[in-house]
């Protein structure tokens, strides 16, 4: 399969700490790749592995098919990197950063200011244009930092936690950006700590925690393989009754989600129609039921807990 | 659509970046400028009226002020190195296709320019308390020149601490700790033989103390002796030293 970004048993230690500990990517050429965990579990050292910014400790890594520690020349020519914490020069305007980094790739003057002012208007900053970026709200300074990752055109894009402290609202606004000019085919590698993010814009995603792999797939498949569809219901009376009659027909524990919420998870695809009919016969009635598949957060919290415990410490 | 790129274009790009927040905002501008201003203010004009002879203290504090202006001038390069470094700008530059020495190049370019200007600044000033070059303009010439090249040998040593320093502050720190016995320990404001025992020892191995003098000769005439071929020395000395150091810290850095 032709893939932009490869890596192969990844490993980087800080000093005592080990950042990365064997961890393999894949991206296929022009997906987004959302490489999703906690605070702390390896996402921005595996990006500055496959950006040439450090060197691994141990493993190999292929960007655009150049490995980046013999070929970092070459890996620099195809990728964009926007970073954790937007590394825009604040005491440049917008205008002057983009034209700044046209300027760095060999452009002329008049070629560098056309391309600052197309990445300006696209995203949404040419009223902007002439402040200085120390000057900008959060949400703009993210959207100067990916304008001026693109710059170079670049084949391959890192997006180090591009809307992390960002508010929902802002968040939202910059994921349309993402989807709209970026993703556009440009194979991306995101990290996040957001499932919700990872949902939105990613192709598969890489669960990742403590420098190890703990998952992979598309969403909707880390979805179905972190857990199992539950029937929820709200009896209208006689809550004890449909408890126990949930209890018969699955032979687990209900759970109690609190407002009158009765809920057990579906392991046998005939339970929820045995448990409407016993519910029927008993006469209990239902102000709501619904089969609900597990949240992203639930296959995250259920995939990251499982490989970690079955783990030895390292 | 592409023009010609390499070190020294991009090296001139990024000195681009580094003075075009000066006319950006006129805070920044300022804030270069008050620096050689409450200076001279402070040592030559204040000082001067205690000494009773204005006149003849701003001629002989001016070029001492200069020294100790452009001196604490020098931690600007290792304290914007710390700054790129610490805040993600520099690791941006090295994802990107330029040269490795480029960001380094547009430092020393930038820093030079803006030690020229203060310079500039400094004298203009001094013309205004009263300050007269009484040499000829080859030999004022000379004296700046002498300074460029001395601050500039400092620079790379301002390099070599702002890239091996953790943080912006922590170099501030350092450099501040080297400034000191080198401005305050010479005799560039106050004659030797005023000087306290070990301070006055001190002074006359200081190389602040041969630049000093050797302003004070350059710019209004006077005995230079060996101080230019001392100061020429250490510079020589410093930069030889300090640029393999500055450039092994710098490679270390950006890989």
């Amino acid at each position: 399969m032709n893939h932009s970004i490869e890596a192969d048993g990844l490993v980087k230690r800080y000093g005592g700490k080990t950042a990365l500990d064997g961890v393999d990517l894949a991206a296929r050429a022009g997906s987004v790749l959302a490489v999703l965990g906690p605070n702390g579990a390896g996402k921005t050292t595996a990006v500055r592995v496959l950006a040439t910014l450090v060197a691994p400790d141990g493993g190999h890594a292929r960007v655009g098919g150049h490995d980046v520690v013999r070929e970092p020349a070459k890996v620099r020519e195809l990728i964009g990197l926007t970073g954790q914490y937007a590394s825009v020069d604040e005491k440049l305007t917008g205008r002057q950063n983009l034209v700044m980094m046209g300027r760095l790739l060999g452009m002329n003057r008049a070629a560098a200011r056309a391309k600052a002012d197309d990445l300006l208007d696209r995203f949404g900053l040419r009223e902007a244009a002439g402040r200085p970026a120390g000057a900008y709200s959060g949400g703009m300074r993210r959207r100067l930092d990916l304008a001026v990752s693109l710059v170079a055109e670049p084949s391959i894009i890192f997006m180090d936690e591009p809307t992390t402290g960002l508010d929902p609202q802002v968040r939202a606004e910059l994921w349309t950006i993402v989807r709209e000019h970026i993703a556009r085919g440009a194979t991306v590698l995101l990290t996040t700590q957001y499932l919700e993010e990872a949902d939105q814009l990613a192709d598969e995603i890489v669960l990742i925690d403590h420098g190890h792999v703990g998952a992979r797939g598309t969403p909707d498949q880390l979805k179905a393989r972190a857990g199992d569809r539950r029937l929820e219901i709200r009896p209208e009376h006689d809550a004890d009754k449909a408890e126990r009659i949930l209890a018969e027909v699955t032979g687990l524990a209900p759970h109690h989600a609190g407002n009158g919420l009765i809920s057990v998870p579906v392991l046998d695809p005939a339970v929820p129609s045995a448990v409407f009919r016993r519910l029927d016969e008993a006469g209990v009635v239902l102000t709501e039921h619904a089969l609900r598949r597990p949240t992203l957060d639930e296959a995250f919290l259920a995939l990251v807990s499982a490989p970690q415990a079955g783990r030895t410490s390292s | 659509m592409t023009a010609r790129n390499n070190a020294l274009t991009q090296g001139m790009t990024l000195t681009w970046r580094s003075l075009v927040p000066l006319r950006n905002q006129p805070g920044e501008l300022v804030q270069l400028l008050l620096q050689p201003i409450f200076m001279i203010v402070i040592f030559v004009v204040v000082f001067g009226a205690m000494t009773g002879d204005q006149g003849g203290a701003v001629q002989h504090l001016l070029p001492g002020v200069l020294t100790q202006v452009a001196l604490t001038q020098t931690i600007s390069t290792g304290l914007k190195l710390a700054e790129d470094i610490g805040n993600g700008v520099f690791d941006r530059f090295k994802s990107m296709p330029i040269a490795r020495s480029a960001p380094l190049i547009g430092r020393i370019l930038a820093d030079t320019c803006t030690m020229t200007l203060t310079v500039a600044v400094a004298l203009a000033v001094g013309a205004v308390v009263g300050f007269r070059i009484r040499t000829s303009p080859l030999e004022a010439l000379a004296g700046v020149a002498l300074l460029l090249t001395f601050t500039l040998a400092l620079g790379w040593v301002s390099a070599w601490l702002g890239l091996r320093a953790k943080s912006a502050a922590s170099m501030q720190g350092l450099a501040t700790a080297v400034l000191l016995p080198l401005t305050f320990g010479s005799t560039a404001l106050i004659p030797a033989a005023n000087l306290p025992g070990v301070l006055r020892w001190w002074s006359t191995l200081n190389p602040v103390s041969h630049l000093a003098d050797s302003m004070r000769a350059l710019f209004t005439g006077g005995p230079a002796g060996a101080h230019i071929w001392i100061t020429l020395g250490w510079a020589a000395a410093i930069t030889a030293c300090f640029v393999p150091l500055a450039v092994r810290a710098y490679s270390k850095r950006i890989r």
